[in-house]
């Protein structure tokens, strides 16, 4: 008598959800994605007290030694004197008098180049700042 | 003699969908910052009319931010704390009256940090008038802190 092995079923791997997988991970990262004006290096201070800050502000940072950037909010940061930034920040002003301008400063610069910043933002007749910050650990 | 047609069924390749997907993938880690949005909000005074000390400037608390090598020390009122006892020294001074005016006067060599978590201090500390004044509004001023 003939008795037939049972088929052997074959090994598989099953990916067709890997495309699903794949394309999830993708609709997160461009939902997370935002694409920043400002890509200066610096070793932010922290704080317990963080508010969002509106994303279409205009971002001046400021390097540990001084170094100024600036960003209008729309195009990416070019390096300015620290004496253009009333110039530049008036520009800004002019066309949205109510425009957020966030200072990203170096946690170990010297106080006096934040005081000419704001010096200069307070003559362009800037209201509304925020000074970005990172979060510090409890405890 | 009958040729036997063979149909072949109809299929979109699939295969490389995977691959494409993961391509995009790559490419938004990649270039994805987790940009940091958060920070310490502060209104700055308006040029003209602002531009005086506080009314109850001599009833206002000064806070001093000296630098003392890589630290700082702070000064409140003259008097030489710790950061985590400013909260406890302006607390009952802000319960009489709430509307009290603490002026932060970084030293220009301070770091920049210092500024910082004393103005973090007094955010937590539900101060509503904090003033930074800058060099040029304190030389207007004319030398009252």
């Amino acid at each position: 008598m003939n008795i037939r092995k049972p088929k052997r079923a074959e090994s598989v791997i099953p990916t067709a959800s890997m495309a699903d997988i794949a394309f999830l991970l993708i609709v997160f990262f461009m939902v997370t994605t935002t694409i920043t004006v400002d890509r200066t290096r610096v070793a932010l201070p922290t704080s317990l007290e963080r508010t969002e800050v509106p994303k279409d502000a205009a971002v001046i940072a400021v390097e540990e030694g001084g170094v100024v950037h600036f960003s209008d909010g729309e195009s990416e940061s070019r390096v300015i004197n620290m004496g253009d930034v009333l110039p530049a920040a008036a520009f800004v002003i002019e066309k949205n008098s109510l425009k957020w301008f966030v200072i990203k400063a170096d946690g170990n610069a010297e106080y006096q180049h934040i005081d000419r910043v704001m010096e200069q933002l307070r003559q362009a007749n800037v209201r509304n700042i925020a000074m970005l910050t990172g979060q510090e650990s409890v405890g | 003699m009958k040729v036997e047609k063979r149909h072949s069924e109809p299929e979109i390749p699939t295969a490389s969908m995977a691959d494409i997907a993961f391509l995009l993938i790559v490419f938004f880690m990649i270039t994805s910052v987790f940009s940091v949005t958060r920070g310490l909000e502060f209104q700055l005074p308006k040029n003209e009319q602002d531009n005086a000390p506080p009314d109850s400037q001599e009833e206002a608390i000064h806070v001093h931010v000296l630098p003392a090598g890589a630290d700082c020390i702070f000064e409140v009122d003259k008097q030489q704390m710790l950061l985590s006892d400013i909260q406890i020294y302006i607390e009952p001074k802000l319960a009489r009256n709430p509307n009290k005016f603490v002026i932060i006067d970084p030293d220009p060599d301070a770091p920049y940090r210092c500024m910082v978590d004393a103005f973090d201090e007094l955010k937590q500390a539900q101060v509503k008038n904090i003033s930074i004044p800058t060099a040029a509004e304190k030389a207007a001023w004319g030398g009252v802190i």
